[in-house]
Parts: structure tokens; C-alpha cells; sequence
């Protein structure tokens, strides 16, 4: 009578198999999945990584290109190619006696060159609001204790 | 399952296990043999390679900002051996396109790499880039052939071509006694020598970074960029700076003068606007300083040549006896002709006495005698005081690499005699560089301030510019004694007719004429000529110093190097945009063509 109760309640033996292969292929699903994820991340990192490297790689190349054309600017413009070429144009230096000069009242002659911006200077923010208003009552009391001094509010008579 | 069954899948299992176990003690063991850890550290190679990188090197500007010195772009050409695939090609192209030795280009190419051969073969160094674009287009032409039946189409793999930076100078030896040069062609030992090359060597190289680059394209990171090094933008005017050249070049040729120096220098900030020495090299060819400048020729006379200036040396001495308020310029002397010092007679350039003169007139004529009444009136402890209140006993220290001064002989040392105290007061026994003499002299131009010369005026440095502030080095006069001797010089100039009068402009000048120490006395027929001049005199924005070292037209300063200060000026005022005193301005309508 026991052994005909388990066997009515027992799972098919199909239906265990079932469940078994199913529990394994989901495992085998989930590694693929987390596999797939890892090759996934691993490949985009391994792409980027080379195209950073191809950036700096171009980014060098951009910079010897600009101190190239940097360089054949200032030999187009030299002195000795400059002088060629208003030989070829039939010009020459203004003299002393041919130069005019024409007063420009509030002219204020430009400076030298400014080739790159001057320095910034790094001013410290200034606070509007005294510390009381911007800071926490444990924090203002800990700055308090660290600073040993206390501050005493100013009243009308102090003002006047 | 029956029993049988069951025994052989635990038999099979026993020995799957057994042989997973040995599996991974075996896997174990390898992993830590000598050979595995050998192995490892082999593949550690491949992770990536340690390289020094090293940055650009800062670019020389002029006052407009025209490019002096930069980078272009060079080539190393190698034989990468593992790639070689027909080495006669290779060396064929080689030896035609690079100029290289066949025989030799062969003998690298047909070697085998390892086994004590090197992987990397460079050829040669420093090629331009036209070149290298002759080699693109040659492989280009052979990559884009195709074969026919059994034909070998050429090929040049292996021949590699790697570029690296090179230093430039677009303008050639124009401002090259500035510059100086750097050695380009040791790329990893450089150095700069002489001028701002050597001077700011430092500053121009940056700092070398060792960075790791992976291989290992997972583990890529972006590299840290290495700033380049800082740029400098100079004082010195390339325009200014070229008929400075010029100028100087002509007026050797013209006076039959062994060299020269022409210094323009800002008397109120100490800039120097132009230097020009006789002989200059290109920076791009530098390898033939030795043949340019035998020893000891120096490579910037104006900052490194010494000699005795004569009588420019005057106008310091005036501004001394004035400022001690020994004489006023209204102080007048009894020229006699003949001044008798510690044994020794001093006389006038021409040997005569000027009678009654003023202090004014003691410049116009440039009299000797004048000038050592005055600085044995002063004594030499007021004397020599100024002196070194002037500088002249040391190096300016200008930002130039170079510089040199000659020891200045002083009361109380063994080599000084007091009759030193006599000829020093008109520029003899003392040997002085043109920049000791400019930056002196300069305070008498500037209500005796003397600035410090320098010809770096704003840095570069992370992409922002940083002026340099001028340094006022003391005021060894007062600003009354510097307008008191300029207009001095200014009315003796104009009374004298000088030949260095510039029409238009009040300009404050003395001439010299230095005679030259040979191991057997002065030479009687070898002088230094000498000019210095400063305008226009009410707010003086240049000061000329012009040496003509023994000119042959003229023994005189008066008929070589004032010319040659008159000619030079009316360009530079020019150049400058200074208009005249008065006069030759446009009226408006004749501006607008009305």
C-alpha cells in the first residue's frame, strides 16, 4: 500500500529527464550568455583600444604635419624669399625722405604678438554667504573646534 | 540499470577522473618549471615595449611673432628583414632614390634575422621628405600591378620608412648669432650651443617621458601626452635684424673693415632689437661651425669679443664727473694740449691743446686730456665706482649663450697703474664687449636706468605666453645727469656737422676711435672704430653700438663708423615707425585725397 502511494506521486521519469536537461541547458544558456557578454565587452574594449591608437597615432602625424607647414610658412615668408619676390615687383625699402606719417589722436599702438592666451589666473571663490548659511551645524562646529576661535556677532552698537 | 551496467560507467568515471586529475597536475608542473617561467617572461616582452618619448622642441618667434626656429618633419629609412621579399629590388630602389651603396644595401637585405642578426636594419637617417614620396610612388606603382601568367611583379616590402622630427630654421643665418644652433643630427644626445639654443636649452627641450606602450590591444590606454617644449618669442625684430646684416655687411666691404658688430639695443626695457656679427653661420648646416669660426673666433663678437673702445668710452666718463657733481656742463677747462700723470704724458688726438672749452666742447672734440683731468678730479675711488655701478667689471648675463668679458683692472690690484686712471677715462686700458658698452651707456638713455639686456620677451609654456618682465639692474646716474648729458651729446653733434646726423631726428652720439694693444705697444696704424648713438633724444627707443674693427679707409671713427651709424639710423627709424621731430607729417587732406 506505501509503495503504491509513492509511485502515485512519484514524477514521470520522462518528465525528470526533462527537467534535468532543461536545468542543464539553461546553465549552458546562461554561460553562453555571460560568455557572449564577456566577448562582447572584451571586443569593443580591444576596438577602442586600437583606435586610441590609431587616434594618437594620427594625432602625432597631424602635429608633425602642422610643424611641417609651420616651417615651410616661415620659409615662404623668410626674409630672402620676401626680398626675391619684391625684387621680381620692382619694389624696394621706403626711404626716410619718402615716409609720411599721419597723427591719429587715441591711437594706441597693438602690442607684441600674443602667439597663445596669457595665463589664467586662478582666483579663489570668495564666499558670499558666511559659513553659517552654507554649511551644517556638526560641520561649522567641527571648523569651530579645529579653528578655537569664536566669532562674535556684531551688533548695532559694534556698527557704530 | 542493471549491476554490470552500473560498474562500467563508475569504471569510466574513475577513469575520467584520474585522467582530469593528471590532467591538472601536469597543467600544475608546467606551469611551474624553469622553462615556464622563462617562457612567461619572453611573453612579457610581447605585452608591450618601454619607450622614451621626447617632445618637440620649442619654437623660436621674433617680436612679430615670424617663425625663427621650428621642427619639420625627417625620415630614418630601414630594412625591416622579416618583411624583405626580393632583396635586389630593395636595394636597387635604395641605391637609386636614396643614393645608397647597392653592394651594401644587398649584403643587409639577403640576411636572414635572428640568430644574432637584427631584425631592424637603418639604412639612413635624416631623409627628406620629396624623397620619401619618390618611394611611395614606387610602391604604389608595384601594388597596383598585376601578374601576368608567370611574371614577378617588383616589390620593396620590407624597405620601411619612419618619421621623426628635425630642427629648422626657415631664415637660415639671418639672427644666427642669436639663435645659435642646436645638434640636430644626435637625436637622442642633442644639445643647443651658443645664443638662445644653448642659453634656454633646457626650457627649449621639455622634458623626455618614459611611457609603456601595450601590445596587447585589450590592455591599450591612451598614452599621456608629453608637452612639448616651451617656445620663446624674441625682442629681436627679423625685419630690423635683416638690414641690421646688411647694413654691417656693407659697411665692411665699404671701410675694408676685418669684421664688425652693428647692436641695437631698447634703452628703455633692455630688449635687444638686432645683433649682427660678421661672421654667421646657417643653423641648418651647422656642422660647419669649425670651418666658419677658427678658434678663437668667436661666435657673437657683441656679447663675447672684447676690446678697448676709445672714445666712446667718454661719454661715461662725462656722465660720471657730472653726476658726482665734480663738473657741471657749463664747467669750463684750459685745454692745454698735455696732462701729466704717474710718469706718463697724455695727449690729445692731435697732439694740440683746445684752449678754454666747456664741458660740451670737451665731448666735441673729444679730448683726452679733458676727459683725464676728470677722472683724476673725481679720484679713482668715485671713478672706478661708477664703473662698476656701470657693470663693466662682469658679464651683463644676458640671456645668450656665450658670453664672455674681459677682468676690468682696478686700484689696488697688481696690474692697475695710476696712469690707468688717465687713459680709462677715454676708452684705452680697458677692454670692454659691445654689450657691456650698450647696456652702460643705455642708462644714460633711459633717466639713468640701466635695464638688464635680454632678447627673450615672452615664453610659451602649456599653450599660454608669459611675458618676462624688464629688470632694471640699479641707476648708477641721475635721471638729471642722463638728460644733461644727452642733450650734450645732442648739441655737440649738431655743432660738430657730425657725419652721423640724422635729418629730422635729434640724436645723442659720440664717436671713438680706439687705438689696439700688439705685445710690442700701440699700433700706430690699426685703430677700432666706433660709434654710439641713441634717439630720438627726448624719448630715446634705440641705442646703436657700431664697431668696425681695424677699418682701412679711415683710421678714424668719425669717417667709418658715424657714416655708417647716420645710414643705418635713417632706415631703422623707418622700420620702427618713429616719425621725425617735426615736420613731414601728412596734413589730413593730402592723407584722405582731397
Amino acid at each position: 500500500m506505501e509503495k503504491d502511494l509513492l509511485q502515485a506521486y512519484k514524477q514521470a521519469p520522462w518528465r525528470t529527464q526533462i527537467q534535468r536537461v532543461g536545468a542543464f541547458l539553461l546553465i549552458v544558456v546562461v554561460i553562453a550568455v555571460i560568455a557572449g557578454l564577456y566577448l562582447n565587452i572584451s571586443g569593443q574594449s580591444a576596438a577602442t583600444g586600437r583606435r586610441i591608437q590609431n587616434l594618437e597615432s594620427e594625432l602625432a602625424n597631424l602635429k608633425r604635419e602642422n610643424n611641417d607647414l609651420q616651417t615651410q610658412l616661415g620659409a615662404i615668408e623668410s626674409v630672402r624669399e620676401l626680398s626675391a619676390r619684391l625684387d621680381t615687383l620692382n619694389m624696394r625699402p621706403l626711404t626716410i625722405e619718402e615716409a609720411l606719417y599721419l597723427e591719429v589722436p587715441g591711437y594706441i599702438p597693438a602690442g607684441g604678438p600674443r602667439l597663445a592666451p596669457p595665463p589664467v589666473i586662478k582666483a579663489e571663490p570668495s564666499p558670499i554667504l558666511l559659513p553659517e548659511f552654507t554649511s551644517g551645524f556638526v560641520e561649522w562646529l567641527s571648523q569651530k573646534l579645529q579653528t578655537g576661535t569664536s566669532e562674535t556677532v556684531p551688533t548695532d552698537e559694534a556698527q557704530q | 540499470m542493471n549491476e554490470s551496467t552500473a560498474k562500467r560507467f563508475y569504471l569510466i568515471s574513475l577513469i575520467a577522473t584520474v585522467v582530469a586529475v593528471v590532467v591538472g597536475i601536469q597543467m600544475i608542473r608546467i606551469q611551474n618549471t624553469e622553462a615556464a617561467s622563462k617562457l612567461l617572461s619572453e611573453g612579457e616582452l610581447y605585452e608591450g615595449e618601454t619607450r622614451i618619448v621626447y617632445p618637440d622642441r620649442g619654437s623660436i618667434y621674433d617680436a612679430k611673432g615670424r617663425l625663427i626656429a621650428g621642427n619639420e618633419t625627417t625620415y630614418e629609412v630601414a630594412l625591416d628583414l622579416n618583411s624583405v621579399s626580393q632583396p635586389k629590388t630593395v636595394a636597387s630602389i635604395a641605391s637609386s632614390v636614396l643614393g645608397l651603396d647597392y653592394t651594401e644595401v644587398l649584403g643587409y637585405a639577403e640576411t636572414k634575422p635572428g640568430n644574432g642578426n637584427p631584425y631592424y636594419r637603418l639604412l639612413v637617417d635624416f631623409v627628406t621628405a620629396d624623397k620619401i614620396d619618390q618611394l611611395e610612388t614606387i610602391k604604389a606603382d608595384y601594388s597596383s600591378r598585376e601578374a601576368k601568367g608567370n611574371e614577378i611583379i617588383p616589390s620593396i616590402d620590407g624597405l620601411v620608412w619612419v618619421p621623426h622630427s628635425q630642427r629648422s630654421y626657415p631664415e637660415g643665418e639671418l639672427g644666427s648669432n642669436i639663435t645659435g644652433f642646436y645638434s640636430f643630427l644626435d637625436r637622442t644626445g642633442g644639445s643647443g650651443y651658443f645664443g638662445l639654443e644653448e642659453a634656454y636649452d633646457t626650457q627649449l627641450s621639455g622634458t623626455p617621458r618614459e611611457v609603456f606602450l601595450a601590445h596587447n590591444p585589450q590592455t591599450l590606454s591612451a598614452v599621456e601626452e608629453v608637452p612639448p617644449g616651451i617656445s620663446l618669442v624674441l625682442t629681436m625684430d627679423r625685419e630690423i635684424q635683416a638690414m641690421t646684416e646688411e647694413a654691417l655687411d656693407e659697411a665692411i666691404d665699404w671701410s675694408g673693415a676685418e669684421g664688425g658688430t652693428i647692436l641695437v639695443y631698447n634703452p628703455e626695457d633692455g630688449g635687444i632689437l638686432a645683433m649682427a656679427s660678421d661672421t654667421r653661420l646657417d643653423p641648418n648646416e651647422y656642422w660647419r661651425y669649425g670651418e666658419l669660426f677658427p678658434n678663437p673666433t668667436p661666435y657673437n663678437a657683441a656679447i663675447s669679443k672684447s676690446y678697448e673702445p676709445g672714445s666712446v668710452f667718454k661719454v661715461l666718463t662725462m656722465a660720471a664727473a657730472l653726476d658726482s657733481g665734480f663738473v657741471t656742463p657749463e664747467t669750463r677747462f684750459n685745454d692745454t694740449g698735455a696732462f701729466s700723470i704717474g710718469g706718463h704724458t697724455i695727449y690729445n688726438w692731435n697732439r694740440g691743446g683746445w684752449g678754454d672749452v666747456d664741458m660740451t666742447e670737451c665731448l666735441q672734440y673729444s679730448l683726452n686730456v679733458c676727459m683725464a683731468w676728470l677722472s683724476t678730479g673725481m679720484g679713482e675711488q668715485t671713478f672706478y665706482s661708477y664703473l662698476k655701478d656701470w657693470g663693466l667689471d662682469r658679464k651683463t648675463n644676458i640671456d645668450l649663450g656665450g658670453e664672455n668679458y674681459f677682468p676690468m683692472k682696478l686700484p689696488g690690484s697688481s696690474d692697475w697703474y695710476e696712469v690707468d686712471l688717465a687713459t680709462n677715462s677715454f676708452g684705452q686700458g680697458i677692454s670692454l664687449t659691445p654689450i657691456q658698452m650698450a647696456m652702460a651707456i643705455g642708462s644714460l638713455a633711459n633717466d639713468g636706468k640701466m635695464m638688464a639686456p635680454h632678447v627673450v620677451k615672452s615664453m610659451i609654456i602649456n599653450g599660454q605666453q608669459h611675458d618676462v618682465s624688464p629688470v632694471v639692474v640699479r641707476s648708477p646716474i641721475k635721471a638729471s645727469t642722463a638728460h644733461d648729458i644727452t642733450e650734450m651729446l645732442v648739441t655737440s653733434l649738431e655743432q660738430e656737422a657730425s657725419n652721423a646726423l640724422v635729418d629730422g631726428y635729434a640724436i645723442a652720439g659720440k664717436t671713438g676711435t680706439g687705438e689696439i694693444a700688439t705685445p710690442y705697444g700701440y699700433s700706430s696704424t690699426e685703430t677700432n672704430a666706433s660709434f654710439v648713438g641713441w634717439g630720438p633724444a627726448a624719448d630715446p627707443k634705440f641705442l646703436v653700438y657700431i664697431w668696425l674693427e681695424k677699418p682701412s679707409i679711415s683710421q678714424w671713427g668719425s669717417e667709418t663708423a658715424a657714416p655708417v651709424f647716420s645710414d643705418f639710423v635713417s632706415k631703422l627709424v623707418v622700420l620702427m615707425d618713429l616719425p621725425p621731430e617735426e615736420g613731414r607729417l601728412a596734413n589730413n587732406d593730402e592723407w584722405y585725397g582731397e
